[in-house]
């Protein structure tokens, strides 16, 4: 017998040595609320989805709404709003899918699977807003440009016809610039929230995956 | 829920708690978070139990939940204070047959099994608590043959601790 079985056969023979609760107390605790990541998740894809939509309807349903048609046509405006309110629909299908697929008595690297899972359905989410905004930032500042009398004005004042070539080009950079260093940082402080929350969880699934190499 | 499924849940648990109390001292170091790791487990077996069928013992189901929540699902809390560590507190023993010895030998492997990483705990947990490797490969969602080669490394690695 080696010294790992005896401290195995000490092991089995030890005795409550814990504080131990009364069914009363147990009664108690399982009233109390959870705290766990998934539904750490859970509460941020709400959010997600909630802050997003908002932000959509802002866009969709702000004073560029009218030049916006004008510049698309009716059916590719209106087409596109459709599309992006079917897309939020199937990205909450997706996420509620994953997201009940996830429970507490699953193998531990099917359960981490799972958590991975559903968060990569929001990642894809955010993925698809951060494009959204790109494209659509872009033409709203460029409609701004063409739609304020006075600029317009001097864009097609005869003195300017020479620069106008250089400054759209400057100024179509400028805006995709400026929405690319918007849409990193709301992308940065996203990966930090995650990658706090999940850290631990991915380490200990790269372990369990070591294992089966 | 009924609460004829709450008593019958809770007395269950009653009975099982050790099991609990093991892993809570094995993932944390003092008493606080015991308590809090043992709430969140004690909530996420309720949440589970209905789909508990009975195909297994109640025990073998709550190794697998309660091993989840403290390797995968439990965050810890900011809340807590900082109190006394493990090694400082004594613990209050019921009808207390076990002599020095054993709890000298019983402190000094906890010791020993919380310098492994989370999944390594697991795997010994689960082997000191007598489980067989078909178990143990279930329970982590790993394969029996991987579940066994990890687990001699693992007896090595804390041989050596033990001894150093």
């Amino acid at each position: 017998m080696d010294q790992l079985d005896i401290l195995k056969s000490k092991w089995q023979s030890q005795k409550r040595d814990f504080p131990t609760y009364s069914t009363a107390q147990l009664t108690g605790l399982i009233a109390k609320k959870s705290s766990s990541i998934v539904k750490w998740i859970f509460y941020i894809a709400i959010g997600e989805f909630l802050l997003l939509t908002i932000l959509n309807i802002f866009m969709m349903d702000s004073d560029q709404h009218d030049k916006f048609v004008m510049m698309l046509g009716k059916p590719l405006y209106y087409g596109s709003y459709v599309l992006s309110y079917v897309v939020v629909l199937f990205f909450i299908y997706r996420f509620w899918k994953n997201y009940k697929n996830i429970s507490a008595d699953q193998p531990a690297r099917q359960l981490m699977k799972n958590i991975l899972k559903t968060r990569k359905t929001m990642k894809w989410y955010i993925w698809y807003n951060m494009i959204y905004v790109m494209i659509f930032g872009v033409i709203a500042a460029v409609l701004v440009l063409f739609n304020d009398p006075a600029l317009s004005e001097l864009i097609e004042s005869a003195e300017f016809q020479e620069h106008k070539v250089r400054f759209m080009a400057g100024y179509i950079t400028v805006m995709v610039l400026f929405f690319a260093v918007f849409c990193a940082v709301l992308y940065g402080i996203y990966s930090l929230i995650y990658g706090i929350l999940l850290r631990r969880l991915k380490k200990n699934y790269q372990e369990l995956k070591k294992m089966e190499i | 829920m009924s609460s004829d499924l709450e008593k019958e849940f809770v007395e269950q648990l009653e009975a099982n708690q050790n099991i609990v109390h093991k892993i809570c001292r094995l993932y944390t170091d003092n008493q606080d978070a015991h308590n809090d790791l043992f709430q969140e487990v004690t909530i996420q077996l309720w949440k589970a139990y209905p789909k508990f069928r009975g195909d297994s013992k109640f025990s073998t189901w709550m190794y697998r939940v309660a091993l989840n929540t403290a390797i995968t699902l439990y965050r810890k809390s900011k809340r807590r204070v900082k109190t006394q560590r493990y090694e400082t507190v004594e613990f209050k023993i019921e009808d207390t047959t076990e002599d020095d010895e054993t709890m000298e030998q019983l402190t000094l492997l906890y010791g020993a099994v919380k310098q492994l990483n989370d999944i390594e705990k697991a795997l010994v947990f689960l082997y000191l608590e007598d489980k067989n490797y078909r178990e143990i490969a279930e329970t982590l969602g790993i394969s029996e043959v991987n579940a066994r080669v990890k687990m001699n490394r693992i007896k090595t690695k804390l041989t050596n601790i033990i001894n150093p």
